[in-house]
Protein backbone atom coordinates (compact mmCIF):
# COMPACT_ATOMS: atom_id res chain seq x y z
CA UNK A 1 0.00 0.00 0.00
CA UNK A 2 1.41 3.44 -0.87
CA UNK A 3 2.28 5.47 2.09
CA UNK A 4 3.00 9.29 2.79
CA UNK A 5 6.91 9.98 2.41
CA UNK A 6 6.46 11.62 5.74
CA UNK A 7 5.30 7.94 6.98
CA UNK A 8 7.90 8.11 9.51
CA UNK A 9 7.68 11.16 10.90
CA UNK A 10 4.11 10.36 11.34
CA UNK A 11 4.98 7.39 13.06
CA UNK A 12 7.83 9.22 15.69
CA UNK A 13 4.18 11.34 16.32
CA UNK A 14 2.67 8.31 17.56
CA UNK A 15 0.29 7.89 14.49
CA UNK A 16 -2.48 5.18 14.48
CA UNK A 17 -3.12 4.96 10.19
CA UNK A 18 -6.09 3.85 8.46
CA UNK A 19 -6.33 2.57 4.72
CA UNK A 20 -7.79 5.89 3.38
CA UNK A 21 -8.35 5.94 -0.72
CA UNK A 22 -5.92 2.97 -1.08
CA UNK A 23 -3.13 5.24 1.13
CA UNK A 24 -1.92 4.24 4.40
CA UNK A 25 -2.48 7.29 5.99
CA UNK A 26 -2.67 8.94 9.78
CA UNK A 27 -5.85 8.54 10.83
CA UNK A 28 -5.13 10.35 14.62
CA UNK A 29 -2.60 11.24 16.34
CA UNK A 30 -3.59 12.12 20.25
CA UNK A 31 -7.31 11.28 19.63
CA UNK A 32 -10.11 12.62 17.40
CA UNK A 33 -11.56 15.10 19.54
CA UNK A 34 -8.29 17.14 20.49
CA UNK A 35 -6.98 16.88 16.98
CA UNK A 36 -10.53 18.51 16.34
CA UNK A 37 -10.61 21.34 18.98
CA UNK A 38 -7.30 22.30 18.18
CA UNK A 39 -7.91 22.89 14.83
CA UNK A 40 -11.36 25.11 15.33
CA UNK A 41 -9.61 27.12 17.95
CA UNK A 42 -5.66 27.32 17.33
CA UNK A 43 -4.30 25.45 13.52
CA UNK A 44 -3.59 22.08 12.94
CA UNK A 45 -1.35 20.37 9.83
CA UNK A 46 -2.77 17.44 7.57
CA UNK A 47 -1.11 15.61 5.54
CA UNK A 48 -3.05 15.08 2.38
CA UNK A 49 -0.52 13.92 0.45
CA UNK A 50 -3.27 10.90 -1.33
CA UNK A 51 -4.72 13.60 -2.93
CA UNK A 52 -4.61 13.60 -6.81
CA UNK A 53 -2.75 16.54 -8.38
CA UNK A 54 -1.84 16.65 -12.05
CA UNK A 55 -0.27 19.18 -14.46
CA UNK A 56 -2.22 19.94 -16.83
CA UNK A 57 -0.48 22.65 -19.27
CA UNK A 58 -0.95 23.61 -23.22
CA UNK A 59 -3.31 25.77 -25.63
CA UNK A 60 -6.33 23.46 -25.45
CA UNK A 61 -6.40 22.81 -21.76
CA UNK A 62 -8.91 25.10 -21.04
CA UNK A 63 -11.36 23.81 -23.42
CA UNK A 64 -10.70 20.40 -22.14
CA UNK A 65 -11.50 21.45 -18.33
CA UNK A 66 -14.76 23.31 -19.73
CA UNK A 67 -15.77 20.33 -21.67
CA UNK A 68 -14.98 18.05 -18.81
CA UNK A 69 -16.15 19.99 -15.85
CA UNK A 70 -19.16 21.42 -15.01
CA UNK A 71 -18.21 25.01 -13.35
CA UNK A 72 -16.67 27.44 -16.07
CA UNK A 73 -12.85 27.39 -14.95
CA UNK A 74 -13.02 30.19 -17.60
CA UNK A 75 -14.50 32.65 -15.66
CA UNK A 76 -11.32 32.11 -12.63
CA UNK A 77 -9.11 34.41 -13.57
CA UNK A 78 -5.01 33.29 -13.01
CA UNK A 79 -4.17 32.56 -9.75
CA UNK A 80 -7.14 31.77 -7.81
CA UNK A 81 -9.01 28.07 -7.49
CA UNK A 82 -12.54 26.92 -8.04
CA UNK A 83 -14.77 24.25 -6.89
CA UNK A 84 -15.92 21.64 -9.35
CA UNK A 85 -16.98 18.10 -10.62
CA UNK A 86 -16.91 16.16 -13.33
CA UNK A 87 -19.77 14.33 -14.40
CA UNK A 88 -21.17 11.29 -16.61
CA UNK A 89 -23.57 11.50 -19.39
CA UNK A 90 -26.37 10.92 -16.57
CA UNK A 91 -25.33 13.86 -15.01
CA UNK A 92 -23.75 11.45 -11.84
CA UNK A 93 -20.51 13.10 -10.06
CA UNK A 94 -17.60 11.10 -10.89
CA UNK A 95 -15.58 13.37 -8.87
CA UNK A 96 -15.22 16.52 -7.22
CA UNK A 97 -12.26 18.67 -7.91
CA UNK A 98 -10.54 21.98 -7.07
CA UNK A 99 -8.82 23.08 -10.19
CA UNK A 100 -5.87 25.62 -9.53
CA UNK A 101 -5.37 27.71 -12.31
CA UNK A 102 -1.80 29.21 -12.28
CA UNK A 103 -1.34 30.66 -15.77
CA UNK A 104 -3.54 31.18 -18.58
CA UNK A 105 -3.14 28.16 -20.04
CA UNK A 106 -1.47 25.86 -16.69
CA UNK A 107 -3.60 24.65 -14.20
CA UNK A 108 -3.23 21.99 -11.75
CA UNK A 109 -6.23 19.56 -11.36
CA UNK A 110 -6.96 18.02 -7.60
CA UNK A 111 -9.04 15.18 -7.23
CA UNK A 112 -9.87 12.81 -4.60
CA UNK A 113 -7.01 10.51 -3.83
CA UNK A 114 -9.57 7.73 -4.99
CA UNK A 115 -10.40 8.77 -7.92
CA UNK A 116 -6.55 10.35 -9.48
CA UNK A 117 -6.78 7.86 -11.73
CA UNK A 118 -9.57 7.82 -12.74
CA UNK A 119 -9.64 11.71 -13.46
CA UNK A 120 -5.85 11.63 -15.14
CA UNK A 121 -7.09 9.08 -17.17
CA UNK A 122 -9.93 10.91 -18.06
CA UNK A 123 -7.73 13.77 -19.55
CA UNK A 124 -5.04 11.95 -21.08
CA UNK A 125 -8.15 10.46 -23.25
CA UNK A 126 -9.31 13.76 -24.48
CA UNK A 127 -6.50 15.86 -24.43
CA UNK A 128 -4.93 17.20 -27.74
CA UNK A 129 -0.80 16.53 -28.89
CA UNK A 130 -0.20 19.94 -27.56
CA UNK A 131 -0.97 19.20 -24.09
CA UNK A 132 0.76 18.45 -21.41
CA UNK A 133 -0.12 16.06 -18.33
CA UNK A 134 1.94 15.08 -15.41
CA UNK A 135 0.89 13.04 -12.59
CA UNK A 136 2.33 14.89 -9.52
CA UNK A 137 1.68 12.90 -6.95
CA UNK A 138 4.65 10.79 -7.12
CA UNK A 139 7.02 14.17 -6.95
CA UNK A 140 5.33 15.76 -4.39
CA UNK A 141 3.61 16.07 -0.77
CA UNK A 142 0.33 18.05 -0.10
CA UNK A 143 -0.45 19.25 3.56
CA UNK A 144 -3.40 20.80 5.02
CA UNK A 145 -2.63 24.12 7.11
CA UNK A 146 -5.95 25.02 8.77
CA UNK A 147 -7.03 26.51 11.40
CA UNK A 148 -7.82 30.33 12.98
CA UNK A 149 -4.25 30.63 13.52
CA UNK A 150 -3.30 29.42 9.83
CA UNK A 151 -2.63 31.91 8.22
CA UNK A 152 -0.46 33.19 10.76
CA UNK A 153 1.93 30.34 10.67
CA UNK A 154 2.00 30.10 7.05
CA UNK A 155 3.40 33.36 7.42
CA UNK A 156 5.78 32.35 9.77
CA UNK A 157 7.24 29.50 7.77
CA UNK A 158 6.72 30.40 4.03
CA UNK A 159 6.75 34.47 4.49
CA UNK A 160 3.26 35.30 3.27
CA UNK A 161 -0.34 34.31 3.94
CA UNK A 162 -2.74 32.60 2.01
CA UNK A 163 -5.42 34.33 0.54
CA UNK A 164 -9.11 32.14 0.48
CA UNK A 165 -9.36 30.19 -3.75
CA UNK A 166 -5.63 32.14 -4.04
CA UNK A 167 -3.06 30.99 -5.24
CA UNK A 168 0.91 31.62 -4.78
CA UNK A 169 4.41 30.11 -5.01
CA UNK A 170 6.87 30.79 -3.04
CA UNK A 171 10.26 28.65 -1.50
CA UNK A 172 11.42 26.83 1.26
CA UNK A 173 14.89 26.15 1.76
CA UNK A 174 15.74 26.76 -2.03
CA UNK A 175 12.55 24.58 -2.93
CA UNK A 176 9.71 25.82 -4.70
CA UNK A 177 6.37 25.51 -2.98
CA UNK A 178 2.68 25.75 -3.92
CA UNK A 179 0.18 26.98 -2.27
CA UNK A 180 -3.81 27.55 -2.61
CA UNK A 181 -5.95 29.64 -0.18
CA UNK A 182 -8.59 26.48 0.19
CA UNK A 183 -9.56 23.53 2.56
CA UNK A 184 -11.93 20.88 3.40
CA UNK A 185 -12.17 22.08 7.62
CA UNK A 186 -14.41 25.62 7.28
CA UNK A 187 -11.31 27.36 8.55
CA UNK A 188 -8.45 29.84 7.15
CA UNK A 189 -5.53 28.53 5.65
CA UNK A 190 -4.59 26.79 2.79
CA UNK A 191 -3.47 23.46 1.33
CA UNK A 192 0.72 22.94 -0.13
CA UNK A 193 2.33 21.43 -1.77
CA UNK A 194 6.66 20.58 -2.37
CA UNK A 195 8.77 18.80 -3.74
CA UNK A 196 9.49 15.27 -1.42
CA UNK A 197 12.60 16.37 -0.61
CA UNK A 198 11.62 19.18 1.12
CA UNK A 199 8.43 16.92 2.77
CA UNK A 200 10.41 16.32 6.45
CA UNK A 201 11.85 19.75 6.87
CA UNK A 202 8.35 21.69 5.70
CA UNK A 203 6.59 19.08 8.02
CA UNK A 204 8.85 20.28 11.32
CA UNK A 205 8.66 24.13 10.33
CA UNK A 206 5.15 24.04 10.46
CA UNK A 207 5.19 22.32 13.95
CA UNK A 208 7.75 24.10 14.87
CA UNK A 209 5.35 27.08 14.27
CA UNK A 210 3.06 25.66 16.22
CA UNK A 211 0.60 23.39 14.50
CA UNK A 212 -0.85 20.74 16.02
CA UNK A 213 -0.89 17.30 13.93
CA UNK A 214 -4.24 16.13 13.14
CA UNK A 215 -5.22 12.96 11.31
CA UNK A 216 -7.59 12.12 8.60
CA UNK A 217 -10.05 11.35 11.56
CA UNK A 218 -10.58 14.81 12.72
CA UNK A 219 -10.53 16.25 9.05
CA UNK A 220 -13.90 14.03 8.36
CA UNK A 221 -15.85 15.06 11.49
CA UNK A 222 -14.69 18.90 10.82
CA UNK A 223 -15.70 18.83 6.90
CA UNK A 224 -19.09 17.49 8.07
CA UNK A 225 -19.33 20.47 10.61
CA UNK A 226 -19.47 22.49 7.58
CA UNK A 227 -21.69 19.80 5.87
CA UNK A 228 -18.92 19.73 3.09
CA UNK A 229 -20.22 16.39 1.30
CA UNK A 230 -17.56 13.63 0.78
CA UNK A 231 -16.93 11.95 -2.68
CA UNK A 232 -17.99 7.82 -1.94
CA UNK A 233 -20.77 8.73 0.47
CA UNK A 234 -22.51 12.52 -0.16
CA UNK A 235 -21.27 12.36 -3.78
CA UNK A 236 -21.54 9.19 -6.25
CA UNK A 237 -21.80 9.01 -10.05
CA UNK A 238 -25.34 7.57 -9.47
CA UNK A 239 -26.12 11.61 -7.98
CA UNK A 240 -26.22 15.10 -9.38
CA UNK A 241 -25.32 18.30 -8.39
CA UNK A 242 -28.74 19.07 -8.70
CA UNK A 243 -29.53 16.22 -6.19
CA UNK A 244 -26.44 16.72 -4.04
CA UNK A 245 -27.39 20.75 -3.49
CA UNK A 246 -24.52 21.18 -5.67
CA UNK A 247 -26.15 23.65 -8.45
CA UNK A 248 -24.07 26.56 -7.60
CA UNK A 249 -21.56 24.67 -8.60
CA UNK A 250 -22.82 24.18 -12.07
CA UNK A 251 -22.29 26.80 -15.38
CA UNK A 252 -24.84 26.50 -17.33
CA UNK A 253 -23.53 28.88 -20.02
CA UNK A 254 -21.18 26.36 -21.27
CA UNK A 255 -21.16 22.75 -22.38
CA UNK A 256 -19.61 20.14 -20.52
CA UNK A 257 -20.07 16.51 -20.82
CA UNK A 258 -23.42 15.73 -18.32
CA UNK A 259 -24.84 18.82 -19.15
CA UNK A 260 -27.80 17.62 -21.27
CA UNK A 261 -29.06 14.78 -18.27
CA UNK A 262 -28.84 17.95 -15.89
CA UNK A 263 -30.87 19.93 -18.00
CA UNK A 264 -33.23 17.54 -18.58
CA UNK A 265 -33.64 16.55 -14.56
CA UNK A 266 -33.25 20.61 -13.54
CA UNK A 267 -36.74 20.87 -15.80
CA UNK A 268 -38.29 17.70 -14.35
CA UNK A 269 -37.42 17.37 -10.90
CA UNK A 270 -35.20 15.46 -8.90
CA UNK A 271 -35.58 11.88 -7.83
CA UNK A 272 -33.64 12.62 -4.69
CA UNK A 273 -32.70 15.14 -2.30
CA UNK A 274 -29.92 16.03 0.29
CA UNK A 275 -31.01 17.20 3.48
CA UNK A 276 -28.93 17.71 6.98
CA UNK A 277 -29.89 16.58 10.53
CA UNK A 278 -29.03 16.89 14.13
CA UNK A 279 -29.71 14.16 16.02
CA UNK A 280 -32.25 15.27 19.12
CA UNK A 281 -30.48 12.13 21.05
CA UNK A 282 -27.33 11.06 22.37
CA UNK A 283 -27.32 8.71 19.48
CA UNK A 284 -25.05 8.68 16.36
CA UNK A 285 -26.19 8.43 12.54
CA UNK A 286 -23.63 6.58 10.50
CA UNK A 287 -23.46 6.67 7.16
CA UNK A 288 -26.04 3.61 5.61
CA UNK A 289 -28.68 4.21 8.22
CA UNK A 290 -31.76 4.20 6.97
CA UNK A 291 -33.80 7.77 6.66
CA UNK A 292 -37.45 7.63 6.58
CA UNK A 293 -40.16 10.37 6.80
CA UNK A 294 -43.97 9.20 6.62
CA UNK A 295 -44.06 6.55 3.90
CA UNK A 296 -40.77 8.03 1.71
CA UNK A 297 -37.88 5.74 2.50
CA UNK A 298 -34.33 7.52 2.50
CA UNK A 299 -30.16 6.62 3.63
CA UNK A 300 -27.67 9.11 5.63
CA UNK A 301 -24.75 8.88 3.94
CA UNK A 302 -22.26 10.97 5.86
CA UNK A 303 -23.04 10.48 9.80
CA UNK A 304 -20.64 11.46 13.02
CA UNK A 305 -20.29 12.36 16.53
CA UNK A 306 -20.65 16.87 16.12
CA UNK A 307 -17.57 17.78 18.69
CA UNK A 308 -18.37 21.32 18.38
CA UNK A 309 -22.15 20.83 19.01
CA UNK A 310 -21.81 17.46 21.13
CA UNK A 311 -24.48 16.05 18.89
CA UNK A 312 -24.51 13.35 16.45
CA UNK A 313 -24.50 15.19 12.94
CA UNK A 314 -25.46 13.52 9.30
CA UNK A 315 -26.50 14.04 5.17
CA UNK A 316 -28.58 11.84 3.67
CA UNK A 317 -30.83 11.79 0.96
CA UNK A 318 -34.47 11.71 0.76
CA UNK A 319 -37.34 11.93 -2.47
CA UNK A 320 -38.55 15.32 -2.65
CA UNK A 321 -41.04 17.10 -1.80
CA UNK A 322 -39.59 18.05 1.30
CA UNK A 323 -41.59 20.20 3.55
CA UNK A 324 -39.81 22.62 5.89
CA UNK A 325 -41.65 21.08 8.30
CA UNK A 326 -41.19 17.29 7.86
CA UNK A 327 -40.49 14.87 10.57
CA UNK A 328 -37.72 13.09 9.70
CA UNK A 329 -36.14 10.18 11.16
CA UNK A 330 -33.56 7.71 11.52
CA UNK A 331 -32.93 4.21 12.20
CA UNK A 332 -30.17 3.48 15.03
CA UNK A 333 -30.08 -0.48 15.24
CA UNK A 334 -33.53 -1.53 16.16
CA UNK A 335 -34.86 2.24 16.87
CA UNK A 336 -36.65 5.31 14.57
CA UNK A 337 -35.04 8.52 16.63
CA UNK A 338 -36.60 11.57 15.77
CA UNK A 339 -34.36 14.19 13.71
CA UNK A 340 -33.84 18.24 13.39
CA UNK A 341 -33.41 18.72 10.03
CA UNK A 342 -30.48 21.44 10.00
CA UNK A 343 -29.50 22.92 6.22
CA UNK A 344 -25.62 22.96 6.62
CA UNK A 345 -23.21 24.18 7.89
CA UNK A 346 -24.23 22.86 11.04
CA UNK A 347 -22.09 25.31 12.83
CA UNK A 348 -21.28 28.89 12.51
CA UNK A 349 -17.78 30.23 11.02
CA UNK A 350 -17.32 33.42 9.23
CA UNK B 1 -1.72 -1.57 27.79
CA UNK B 2 -3.00 -1.54 31.39
CA UNK B 3 -4.40 -5.19 32.43
CA UNK B 4 -4.79 -5.18 36.04
CA UNK B 5 -4.46 -8.58 38.31
CA UNK B 6 -7.36 -8.47 40.37
CA UNK B 7 -9.86 -8.84 37.30
CA UNK B 8 -10.52 -11.08 35.12
CA UNK B 9 -11.02 -10.83 30.79
CA UNK B 10 -13.04 -12.06 27.72
CA UNK B 11 -11.47 -12.22 24.00
CA UNK B 12 -14.13 -9.40 23.24
CA UNK B 13 -11.94 -6.93 25.35
CA UNK B 14 -14.22 -6.52 28.49
CA UNK B 15 -13.14 -7.27 32.23
CA UNK B 16 -15.18 -8.71 35.06
CA UNK B 17 -14.36 -7.95 38.76
CA UNK B 18 -15.93 -9.56 40.90
CA UNK B 19 -17.82 -8.09 43.94
CA UNK B 20 -20.10 -8.79 47.05
CA UNK B 21 -23.07 -11.52 46.58
CA UNK B 22 -22.15 -13.01 43.34
CA UNK B 23 -22.39 -9.53 41.46
CA UNK B 24 -19.37 -8.76 39.03
CA UNK B 25 -18.68 -5.28 37.67
CA UNK B 26 -17.74 -5.06 34.61
CA UNK B 27 -16.27 -2.78 31.52
CA UNK B 28 -14.16 -2.35 28.82
CA UNK B 29 -10.33 -2.64 28.57
CA UNK B 30 -7.74 -0.13 27.96
CA UNK B 31 -6.87 -2.17 25.24
CA UNK B 32 -10.46 -1.48 23.28
CA UNK B 33 -10.76 1.91 24.96
CA UNK B 34 -7.57 2.91 22.90
CA UNK B 35 -8.67 0.75 19.74
CA UNK B 36 -12.08 2.38 19.75
CA UNK B 37 -10.74 5.84 19.95
CA UNK B 38 -12.43 8.93 21.93
CA UNK B 39 -15.54 7.62 23.10
CA UNK B 40 -18.93 10.28 22.85
CA UNK B 41 -21.94 8.15 23.96
CA UNK B 42 -22.46 4.94 25.72
CA UNK B 43 -25.80 3.05 25.56
CA UNK B 44 -26.33 0.71 28.06
CA UNK B 45 -29.29 -1.50 29.59
CA UNK B 46 -31.48 -0.57 32.62
CA UNK B 47 -30.77 -2.10 35.78
CA UNK B 48 -33.44 -5.55 35.83
CA UNK B 49 -33.03 -6.07 32.50
CA UNK B 50 -31.82 -9.75 31.71
CA UNK B 51 -28.91 -11.22 29.64
CA UNK B 52 -27.79 -14.32 28.57
CA UNK B 53 -23.78 -14.76 27.96
CA UNK B 54 -23.08 -13.32 24.95
CA UNK B 55 -25.93 -10.93 23.90
CA UNK B 56 -25.06 -7.24 23.31
CA UNK B 57 -25.52 -5.49 26.38
CA UNK B 58 -24.46 -2.43 25.62
CA UNK B 59 -22.65 0.10 22.61
CA UNK B 60 -19.71 2.55 22.47
CA UNK B 61 -20.03 5.14 20.01
CA UNK B 62 -16.57 6.63 19.24
CA UNK B 63 -15.46 9.84 16.73
CA UNK B 64 -14.96 6.66 14.61
CA UNK B 65 -16.88 3.85 14.99
CA UNK B 66 -19.51 1.80 16.73
CA UNK B 67 -18.91 -1.18 18.71
CA UNK B 68 -21.14 -3.76 20.67
CA UNK B 69 -20.62 -4.98 23.84
CA UNK B 70 -21.37 -8.19 24.98
CA UNK B 71 -22.78 -9.78 28.24
CA UNK B 72 -19.71 -11.56 29.53
CA UNK B 73 -21.88 -13.76 31.56
CA UNK B 74 -25.36 -14.66 32.08
CA UNK B 75 -27.35 -12.66 34.67
CA UNK B 76 -29.46 -9.36 35.33
CA UNK B 77 -28.24 -5.72 35.61
CA UNK B 78 -28.14 -4.53 38.91
CA UNK B 79 -26.59 -1.37 38.47
CA UNK B 80 -25.57 1.14 35.75
CA UNK B 81 -22.76 3.66 35.63
CA UNK B 82 -25.03 6.87 35.45
CA UNK B 83 -21.85 8.90 34.75
CA UNK B 84 -21.10 7.97 31.51
CA UNK B 85 -24.27 9.79 30.48
CA UNK B 86 -22.86 12.79 30.96
CA UNK B 87 -18.98 11.88 30.78
CA UNK B 88 -19.05 9.21 27.94
CA UNK B 89 -15.04 9.97 28.24
CA UNK B 90 -14.49 8.68 31.48
CA UNK B 91 -14.32 5.17 28.79
CA UNK B 92 -11.07 6.41 28.06
CA UNK B 93 -9.42 7.92 31.21
CA UNK B 94 -10.30 5.35 33.69
CA UNK B 95 -11.66 2.11 31.43
CA UNK B 96 -11.12 0.10 34.93
CA UNK B 97 -12.59 2.46 37.23
CA UNK B 98 -14.91 5.35 37.05
CA UNK B 99 -15.36 4.09 33.38
CA UNK B 100 -16.89 0.93 34.49
CA UNK B 101 -20.56 0.36 32.74
CA UNK B 102 -22.91 -2.46 34.60
CA UNK B 103 -23.06 -4.48 37.46
CA UNK B 104 -24.35 -7.82 37.07
CA UNK B 105 -25.85 -9.96 39.22
CA UNK B 106 -24.62 -13.44 38.22
CA UNK B 107 -27.51 -16.14 36.87
CA UNK B 108 -25.40 -18.93 35.87
CA UNK B 109 -22.06 -20.07 37.15
CA UNK B 110 -21.21 -22.18 34.12
CA UNK B 111 -20.49 -19.52 31.81
CA UNK B 112 -17.08 -18.37 34.20
CA UNK B 113 -14.96 -20.99 32.89
CA UNK B 114 -14.26 -19.93 29.59
CA UNK B 115 -12.68 -15.99 31.35
CA UNK B 116 -9.38 -14.92 30.96
CA UNK B 117 -6.97 -14.57 33.51
CA UNK B 118 -4.77 -11.59 33.43
CA UNK B 119 -1.59 -13.17 31.98
CA UNK B 120 -4.02 -15.00 29.14
CA UNK B 121 -5.70 -11.82 28.55
CA UNK B 122 -1.42 -10.19 27.95
CA UNK B 123 -0.91 -12.78 25.71
CA UNK B 124 -4.00 -12.19 23.41
CA UNK B 125 -3.18 -8.75 23.17
CA UNK B 126 0.51 -8.91 23.01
Amino acid sequence: MPQSPLHEEHVRLGARFVDFAGWDMPVQYEGVLAEHEAVRSAAGVFDVSHLGRFRLEGPESTRLLQTLLCNDVGAVEPGRAQYTMALNQSGGIEDDIIVWRWEEDRYWVVPNGANEDKVRALFVSRADTRSTIEDLRESTVLFAVQGPAAPAAIETVLGRRPVRFCLFETTFAQHPVWVAGTGYTGEPGGEIAAPIDAAVELFGAFLAAGLTPAGLGSRDTLRLEMGYPLWGQDLDPQTTPLEAGLAWVVDWDHEFVGKEALQRQRDGGIPKEQIGFIMEGPQIARNGYPLRSGETTGVVTSGNYSPTLKRGIGLGYLPPPLAADLRVEVQVRDSWLPVVRHDPPFIERT
Amino acid sequence: MDVPDDRQYTEEHEWLLPGEGGKVRMGITDYAQDALGDVVYVELPAAGETFSKGDAIAEVESTKSVADVYAPVTGTVTAVNEDLASQPELVNSDPYGDGWFVEIEIGDAAGLDSLLDPAAYRELIA
